[in-house]
Formats: structure tokens, C-alpha cells, sequence
């Protein structure tokens, strides 16, 4: 487990898991601001890592990784708040490109695979996940966008939570019992288009009848799945 | 604006969207039953977006167009290049067209060491890399592959040099962040650009490390046009395809026994100055995908 120490979903998963017999370590992210020692490695004899942690006593070795529930979605917010002055804005890009390298290169079931475009998967603009959405059969509310507009007001994070959620894992589905059936097969074409094997898919109801999409994360509140998340994650680490 | 000329020459039916002129512009665009549809303005031409069929896209950051330079921040100027800029870059993304080059795909360049996994799955070699913050790991590898280059990890150019002694002096302060060492390839540069399925390889000969600064260190560069392999001409291409693109500049080296490494895929590849030393009619493949024709 990847997750930053604030991340309460995260440690729900781990002691879940745990529960179910599987051996979980808990990396958070001020374990890797802390880390002492980095090495990665690329070349005829492939791909490796090893962290050394704070007090040269706890490692991470890409070889004994068995697979990751990988919830950091950017650089490690202890490591942000600590480094500073006018080489700040590089340190960020390079440690950044250092560590979409080294979670690609974890051996074994990663959910999700980080992605140029976020650590934990893709974190897409509203449109782009209408787009897949529709693409995969869910019921789309009308997007629209234009140079009259103010960009950041799409990126503004909803004031109230779903109303409803699908978490998608693999081919597993957890669903909200209101959510139809048949909206099932529509949110797994969804989760595969999106290149996420760990999909949270939101809805709210629409005029009339029914539900529509409102909204996909790469990195969903695990704790909304319950135990039937916490046996489908723990399936996929078996 | 080779491009540009490219299409001219080949009678397509195109328009330039100078980000200079975006003041006159406007752009509106809307996902509707999962259609993507909406218009362009242009001046005083108004287009359908369902209507345009390609595009080449190199936007510069909009923040800094000269023509905004005077802007307080928040002005109405500003907030409406912003507003257009974004609305335009999201609808590239999902857009009905064949676009030259669409962002996602573009963003493995931004970690070189993760673009090197990727390019290492198309069959070519990459070079032996080592990224740490601990200096006698750097000592050990220069020790056993000799000489050794260090370079920026991520799309920050940085030039390319070699370890050198004055640099052992300090490697103590890679203690603060690490950085990418790399035994140094020896051999000939080729710089290999894709359209689709036109390649283009140029030959680049150069004394210094770096031959994109040759000059500026007063060392000399030759370019010449070559002809790969049909079984590398295809790996090239089938490169450019995996990670989503079809225009790519891709650096390669080829070593005095004929083994190839890849370096990098660059997904926005500033072409002009490789078709002005040795002819290559790059731009000419933009404009005939662009304008889907069929070569002769």
C-alpha cells in the first residue's frame, strides 16, 4: 500500500486485507519524503528499485513487492513542504519523473498504474471522462465549454458526495443497489477505456427515470465498497 | 509554418490558428449524446468543429504570448486567451479528427527513465541507467561501465555532459535529490522522425557529446538524410504507434557493432532544423496526412 498518511480509505484497506490473511506494508508518503536512499536501475538486466528508509533499517526492493494498492496521487506532501529555493520548481519535475519510473516498474497487480498524467492513474478533465463516459454507454448530462467561460470552475470538486457510486475492480463490480444492473457492463467498458483497474464511477439521478454519470475518480472512498471491496481488492493481491 | 506551406503545396484546404491573434478568436464546444461538436471563430470566418477533420497543434504556453505581456493578471485579455486555450485544448483530446499530436500520449516524455521502459518493449536497447542520491553507488557504476553522462530525468532540458573530475568534487550534493547517470553509448546519432507510417532518419555527426549545443560549444555538426532498415524502420513506427502518437522525433544511437539504442521519443519534435540541412520532406508527410493523401 501507497497512500499519503492522511489517507483514512487507505488504512481502511490495508487492515481489511490484513483481515484476510494477506501481508500488507504500509508505505506512506512522509516514508518516502524521509527515505535516505534511492536507487533505480534500467538496462539489459531490466528494471529495479531499492528505498532505504529513514534509519537505515526498513528497505523496499522492487523484487519482494507482490503487488500495490497504489494511492499517491502526486509527490508526497511532506516532501513538497520541505524542500524550497530557486531550483524548487526542478526538484519537483524530476522527482516527479522519478517517480512515475519507479511505481511503473513494480512487479505484480498495481491498482492503479500511475500515468504521466497522475501517480494513481489518470486523473482526466471533466470532459475527458463525459467523453469515455458516453463512449461506454452511461448516460451523459450535455457538456459544454467555451472561450466565455471561466476554466477553473470545471475542476471545482462537488459541494455535496455522490448519491450513488460503482467501484469497479477488475471485472468485479460494487454497486450501490439503486444503480441498475445494466448500467454494470457500461461502467466496466468504462473502467478498461479509462486504463483503470480500480474505478470509482458516480451518479445522480436524472429527470424522469433513472441515473445518470456525474463524475469518475482513479482514487474513490474504498471505505463506500465495504467488506465486498475488501474481498474483490483482496482477489486481485492473492 | 513549413507546414503550412506543405499543405499550400499540396492544395488542402486548411487554416492557421495563431495563438497571437487569439484575441480575435473565439471557441465553444459541447459533448452531446456522446457527439463532440461546437465552432471555431477565426476572425471572421466561423467553422464547424464536427467539419474539421485534422489538425497540427504546437501551442506555446499561453500565459506567455507576447501580446499579453502588458496584461495585469485577471484582465479581461487574459481571462479570455485562458478560457479559449483550455476550451480548445479539451476538445483536442476528444475530438473526431486525427490530431497532430493529442496531450495524453505526449506526457511519457515527461520522465524519461519511464518512456525508456516503454521504449525497451519495442525491441530496442535502452542505456545502462542508474538514478540515486548516493554517491558511491555513482562511483561503483562509473567503475564498471567507464564513462558516464548525467542528465535531467524529466522534460526540463537539461545538456548533456560527462562525469567529469570537478564534478566528482560535488557529488556529495546529489545527496538532496536524486539524479540520472547513464554509461555512455558510443556512436552514431540518428535522429528518426515518424509520420504514421513515413520515417525519415537523419544522420548526425558531431564532436561534442551534445549536438544539439555543438555549435554554441564551438564544436562542428553535420546532418545527412539515411535510410534504416526496413525491421528498424518498422519498430520506429510501431513506436510512435504504442505510445499513441503519429508524429514523433526519436533520438537514437547506433554503435560501431550495429546495436541500436533509443534515447527518447519526443512527441512535439522541433523538425525545421533537421529539413533544412539535408532536405527531408517532413513536413510535406504532415501535410499529406493531414490532408489524407495517398503517396504516389
Amino acid at each position: 500500500m501507497v497512500c499519503e498518511e492522511t489517507d483514512l480509505a487507505a488504512f481502511w484497506a490495508a487492515e481489511r486485507l490484513r483481515s484476510r490473511g494477506l501481508p500488507v506494508e504500509v508505505v506512506t508518503g512522509a516514508d518516502l519524503a524521509a527515505a535516505e536512499r534511492w536507487e533505480h536501475r534500467l538496462g539489459r538486466s531490466g528494471t529495479t528499485f531499492a528505498l532505504t528508509f529513514a534509519g537505515g533499517e526498513r528497505c523496499l526492493h522492487s523484487q519482494e513487492v507482490g503487488g500495490v494498492l497504489n494511492r499517491l496521487s502526486f509527490l508526497p506532501s511532506a516532501w513538497l513542504l520541505r524542500i524550497g529555493g530557486p531550483d524548487r520548481e526542478y526538484a519537483i519535475q524530476e522527482m516527479h519523473a522519478l517517480y512515475l519510473s519507479w511505481l511503473h516498474a513494480l512487479p505484480g497487480p498495481i491498482l492503479n498504474r500511475p500515468t504521466p498524467q497522475g501517480l494513481c492513474g489518470n486523473w482526466r478533465h471533466p470532459s475527458a471522462w463525459a467523453f469515455l463516459a458516453a463512449q461506454a454507454g452511461l448516460a451523459v448530462p450535455l457538456y459544454r465549454q467555451s472561450s466565455e467561460d471561466d476554466p477553473a470552475e470545471t475542476w471545482q470538486a462537488a459541494t455535496e458526495p455522490p448519491l450513488a457510486t460503482v467501484l469497479v475492480v477488475g471485472e468485479r463490480i460494487i454497486a450501490s443497489p439503486v444503480v441498475p444492473e445494466d448500467q454494470h457492463e457500461a461502467c466496466r467498458r468504462l473502467a478498461r477505456a479509462a486504463g483503470a483497474e480500480l474505478l470509482g464511477i458516480n451518479f445522480t439521478p436524472v429527470a424522469g427515470d433513472g441515473w445518470g454519470f456525474s463524475g469518475a475518480s482513479v482514487m474513490p472512498d474504498l471505505i463506500r465498497g465495504g467488506e465486498p471491496l475488501a474481498d474483490a481488492l483482496a482477489e486481485v493481491f492473492v | 509554418m513549413m507546414v503550412a506551406d506543405a499543405l499550400g503545396a499540396v492544395g488542402a484546404d486548411f487554416r492557421v490558428l495563431n495563438q497571437r491573434q487569439i484575441a480575435d478568436c473565439s471557441f465553444a464546444w459541447h459533448i452531446e449524446a456522446g457527439l463532440v461538436d461546437g465552432t471555431l471563430r477565426i476572425r471572421t470566418e466561423t467553422f464547424r468543429l464536427a467539419d474539421i477533420r485534422a489538425a497540427y497543434v504546437r501551442l506555446m504556453d499561453d500565459q506567455l504570448l507576447p501580446e499579453l505581456a502588458d496584461e495585469p493578471e485577471g484582465s479581461p485579455a487574459r481571462r479570455h486567451a485562458r478560457a479559449f486555450h483550455d476550451a480548445f485544448y479539451r476538445w483536442i483530446e476528444v475530438a473526431p479528427a486525427d490530431i497532430v499530436n493529442r496531450s495524453d500520449p505526449q506526457g511519457s516524455n515527461g520522465s524519461k527513465p519511464y518512456q525508456a521502459q516503454l521504449i525497451a518493449q519495442y525491441g530496442f536497447s535502452i542505456p545502462e541507467t542508474l538514478i540515486t542520491n548516493d554517491p558511491n553507488a555513482v562511483l561503483a557504476f562509473q567503475q564498471q561501465y567507464g564513462a558516464v553522462i548525467f542528465k535531467s530525468m524529466s522534460g526540463i532540458r537539461s545538456i548533456v555532459r560527462v562525469l567529469a573530475e570537478d564534478d566528482l568534487n560535488r557529488l556529495e550534493q546529489i545527496r538532496w535529490c536524486p539524479v540520472q547517470f547513464q554509461a555512455l553509448v558510443p556512436g552514431t546519432d540518428v535522429r528518426v522522425h515518424v509520420v504514421d507510417q513515413d520515417v525519415h532518419a537523419t544522420e548526425i555527426m558531431s564532436d561534442t557529446i551534445d549536438y544539439r549545443y555543438a555549435r554554441r560549444a564551438g564544436g562542428t555538426v553535420e546532418l545527412h538524410a539515411i535510410q534504416l532498415s526496413s525491421d528498424v524502420e518498422e519498430k520506429c513506427a510501431a513506436l510512435t504507434r504504442g505510445l499513441g502518437l503519429i508524429f514523433a522525433g526519436i533520438d537514437l544511437k547506433v554503435t560501431p557493432s550495429g546495436e541500436i539504442f533509443c534515447f527518447e521519443v519526443n512527441p512535439s519534435p522541433a523538425f525545421s532544423f533537421y529539413e533544412a540541412n539535408t532536405g527531408q520532406p517532413i513536413a510535406s508527410s504532415l501535410a499529406r496526412y493531414l490532408a489524407k493523401i495517398q503517396p504516389a
